[in-house]
């Protein structure tokens, strides 16, 4: 079985958990012998044929324009990196690609529609998602640039199944199963409810839903997520399917405990922007610290909400207590996350949220906020309302007197986190291709 | 008679590494050697060592009626010997002329007066000994870091033995329809108050090599003149004092050399000393000049000469200063309270204004200023990599 897959991330290209998650499900699915051809935001027109497991970290690429593949094949890479700066893969994900004409977007493409065999239905979802994916924005225009290339992909490659993350590839996949006619899985990683921590943008609802509606099947990460699209954007529930996502650990990951307080530590690790909750976490903050002065926090990472949240700190007079990290790399996540007691997530909305079940794999005590998919597969962490701060206060106030309680909840977390596998996530997407395809050949009756 | 009196700061800080959270606990340096190592030498080269050399060379040839006063502070003349000792040899040099007044005040150009009376008397008092120890000076003239002053400052000051006078800034609020020319007493007649004539400061230390200003270029005739004319209205013998008061870095380091600075100041003295009604006086000198009942005056507010408001807000204007500077102070006391010798050096040294100054936040007006002055990017990583040195010398101690 072959996939087409269109990924706005995908590690090197990192901007947020969304890579992470492709990543460990393709490798997954890889490793159970589903073949992927996948599609990034790339600078060159190549996608990337992977075929086996360690295909997901050499990532093979092949160039659509035949002339440019045999000089691309004769060109000796030493290292990775090299290979993936001549593709255009930058880690930094907004210098993605050029922009190019763009113009044409709307009227080249509109005549896949017109034809006899469009249905009113699928010409309202069409102008739903084109008259929607519109403005000067450079995101948006990028997006745009990706569908208009996307088409070429759709055409050349052969494939069974459209496989695509979150609204940004949304239009690529639709475009993608006009043209072939093939199958459509929409993966919900996070809505625009969840990123905007309220309504948010409404173009991009729009997008959301014509993508869902055209798709044969949509995966949601979580119950939770689920129940997002459901009553948000009324999807039909016998469409959707709920798949968690799974993490794991770099296999050079350190476990043990290397302090940099001597009070108790509780660490925020994720983007500062307000699906986080980091405004949550300050206010927390501020009452443990008038019940246990000497406890340190720690805001970890970088996002929109950094400098005011730095600047109410020093309001609120949390002294040396309340401390911001910056940007970390991949070590330096570890280190933070060896020095910490007690992590804390407090999402306004979440639909999976890796980062929770990685801190927990440290033997870290994790709170995390009722509105998140990741408190539905785990026991042992506090699910706590986001705004629920006084209760999260008293929560980390016991822990902190009772930290043999703390770390006991802190181990018993580890080893359930430990069984959660990429693995089992891959099983249930397989299956749901099977089903999928086998439900597509029956209504065709093995024509396509 | 009118006496110029030239003061000149003299201030160099540690500026702090750029300290990372991951970076505390691991007691490893906080103050970046390197760059201050590099502003000491590119200051000494480009101001400290032609300015002392020029200035002798003015002292020793108008024979003692050319004078001048420096407040030097103790982070400075530290980094001197660390990292430019004959600049500290040519203010001993300077010293030695005996036409040279040295000023007193804290140690760490700190805001302790502000937050911490008994480290303020103790950064005094070593001040004060590094004066006695370097030049052989007994400090009689008293100026609060930046010149901040407020009338609890007089009183402070007037209880520690030998000092007679305080320097401040001439703010027009508290003057009103006075004029700075004059001395005048504390709110409590206790202590000689002398006022930095701003006007003519800033046109030097600011304004000199603006092509903006519309007295651009300023020659020495044309101030020699503005100074002369100050005399016009004192017709009854009273003896005026022009305080010209500025960082001494504005010669060659805030001014270029190209901008003639150097010129200018070699040639004004003899302009003025060809005026028989001009001369020039040292601060101290000026408590026996005053040859008239001397107005006391109220400073009930705290001024500064930082900025167009004259205030605090340059050091103390938004929650990141003044949630640093406040845990620092409660630091500081637990330190002492310790009594770690080490840490308590590394304390004082984070009590320097400049630390607070870097974290200023109205970049609009005076923000220019600041920006220039500052090592970091944006006041918000000055605020954290100072927040962090806290942290980190609070792990040190407990």
């Amino acid at each position: 079985m072959k996939i087409l897959m269109y990924s706005w991330e995908f590690p090197p290209l990192i901007s947020g958990g969304l890579a992470m998650a492709c990543y460990g499900m393709v490798k997954a699915l890889l490793s159970q012998g589903i073949k992927i051809d996948l599609v990034l935001p790339t600078k060159e027109m190549v996608y990337f044929p992977l075929r086996e497991e360690s295909d997901a970290d050499t990532m093979p690429a092949v160039f659509l324009d035949p002339i440019v593949q045999s000089r691309f094949i004769r060109k000796k890479f030493s290292t990775l990196q090299e290979k993936l700066d001549f593709i255009g893969i930058s880690s930094h994900p907004e210098s993605y690609f050029q922009l190019a004409e763009i113009n044409e977007f709307l009227t080249v493409k509109a005549d896949y529609w017109k034809s006899d065999t469009v249905t009113l239905e699928e010409h309202e979802l069409w102008e739903e998602m084109t008259t929607h994916l519109q403005g000067d924005e450079d995101l948006m225009k990028k997006v745009q640039e990706f569908t208009v290339r996307a088409e070429r992909f759709a055409a050349e490659l052969s494939y069974d199944l459209i496989h695509v993350h979150d609204w940004l590839t949304y239009p690529a996949g639709m475009l993608a199963k006009k043209l072939s006619q093939k199958p459509l899985i929409v993966h919900i990683h996070a809505t625009e409810f969840d990123r905007a921590g309220g309504p948010g943008d409404e173009r991009i609802h729009k997008i959301e839903h014509a993508g869902m509606m055209y798709a044969d099947l949509v995966i949601a990460v979580s119950q939770y997520t689920a129940q997002m699209i459901m009553s948000r954007y009324r999807i039909d529930t016998g469409r959707i399917r709920i798949v968690h996502n799974a993490f794991s650990m770099p296999d050079d990951a350190v476990y043990s405990k290397q302090r940099l307080f001597k009070g108790p530590t509780i660490l925020f690790l994720g983007r500062i922007t307000i699906q986080k909750g980091p405004d949550y976490f300050l206010e927390v903050a501020e009452r443990v610290l008038k019940v246990h002065p000497s406890a340190r926090f720690i805001m970890a990472g970088t996002g929109d909400m950094a400098r005011k949240l730095l600047r109410r700190s020093a309001f609120l007079r949390l002294k040396n207590r309340f401390l911001f990290s910056g940007f970390l790399d991949r070590k330096q996540v570890e280190r933070v996350l060896r020095a910490s007691d007690i992590y804390m997530l407090p999402s306004v909305s979440e639909p999976f949220g890796i980062a929770p079940l990685e801190a927990m794999a440290y033997g870290i005590t994790a709170i995390i906020s009722k509105q998140s998919g990741v408190a539905e597969v785990v026991n042992h962490a506090f699910k706590i309302d986001y705004w629920d701060v006084d209760l999260m206060a008293d929560t980390i106030n016991h822990l902190i007197e009772h930290p043999e309680q703390c770390k006991k909840m802190g181990t018993e977390g580890k080893h359930e986190v430990n069984r959660i596998q990429w693995d089992e996530a891959a099983n249930k997407i397989r299956a749901h291709y099977s089903a999928l395809l086998a439900d597509f050949l029956r209504q065709t009756g093995g024509q396509n | 008679m009118l006496n110029v009196v030239f003061y000149f700061q003299v201030h160099q800080p540690y500026r702090l590494r750029h300290i990372n959270l991951l970076d505390i606990g691991h007691s490893n340096e906080l103050f970046d050697t390197k760059l201050n190592s590099f502003v000491m030498k590119k200051v000494a080269e480009k101001c400290y060592l032609p300015t002392n050399k020029l200035l002798l060379e003015l002292i020793r040839k108008h024979e003692g009626r050319f004078k001048i006063a420096y407040s030097i502070t103790g982070t400075a003349i530290e980094q001197f010997k660390l990292y430019s000792p004959e600049v500290l040899d040519s203010f001993k040099e300077l010293a030695a002329t005996g036409c040279v007044e040295f000023i007193g005040e804290t140690y760490y150009h700190s805001l302790a007066f502000l937050y911490d009376t008994n480290e303020f008397l103790d950064q005094v008092a070593m001040h004060r000994k590094l004066m006695v120890d370097e030049f052989g000076y007994h400090t009689e003239t008293f100026r609060n870091t930046e010149l901040i002053y407020q009338d609890r400052l007089s009183d402070i000051v007037f209880e520690i033995e030998g000092f007679k006078t305080i320097i401040t800034e001439g703010v027009d609020r508290i003057l009103n329809w006075r004029s700075p020319l004059y001395a005048y007493k504390n709110y409590s007649k206790d202590i000689n108050l002398l006022l930095k004539y701003y006007k003519l400061s800033d046109d030097i230390a600011f304004r000199f090599s603006n092509r903006d200003w519309p007295e651009f270029p300023l020659t020495v005739d044309k101030f020699v003149n503005w100074v002369d004319h100050l005399t016009l209205d004192e017709k009854k013998g009273r003896n005026q004092f022009l305080n010209l008061f500025m960082d001494y870095e504005t010669f060659g380091e805030h001014q270029w050399a190209e901008t003639g600075i150097f010129d200018f100041m070699y040639h004004f003295p003899e302009e003025v000393l060809k005026r028989p009604h001009l001369g020039f006086a040292t601060p101290k000198e000026t408590t026996h000049l005053a040859n008239y009942q001397q107005e006391s005056l109220s400073f009930p507010e705290a001024v500064s000469w930082a900025d167009e408001q004259r205030d605090l807000s340059a050091w103390l204007e938004n929650d990141m200063q003044k949630n640093a500077i406040e845990t620092m102070y409660e630091l500081l006391f637990r330190v002492k309270q310790k009594g770690d010798e080490k840490l308590l050096k590394i304390a004082r040294m984070l009590t320097t204004s400049d630390h607070f100054y870097y974290m200023f936040t109205k970049y609009f007006q005076d923000g220019d200023v600041h920006k220039y002055f500052s090592p970091y990017d944006s006041p918000d990583q000055a605020y954290i990599y100072y927040i962090n040195a806290l942290a980190d010398l609070e792990e040190r101690l407990s």
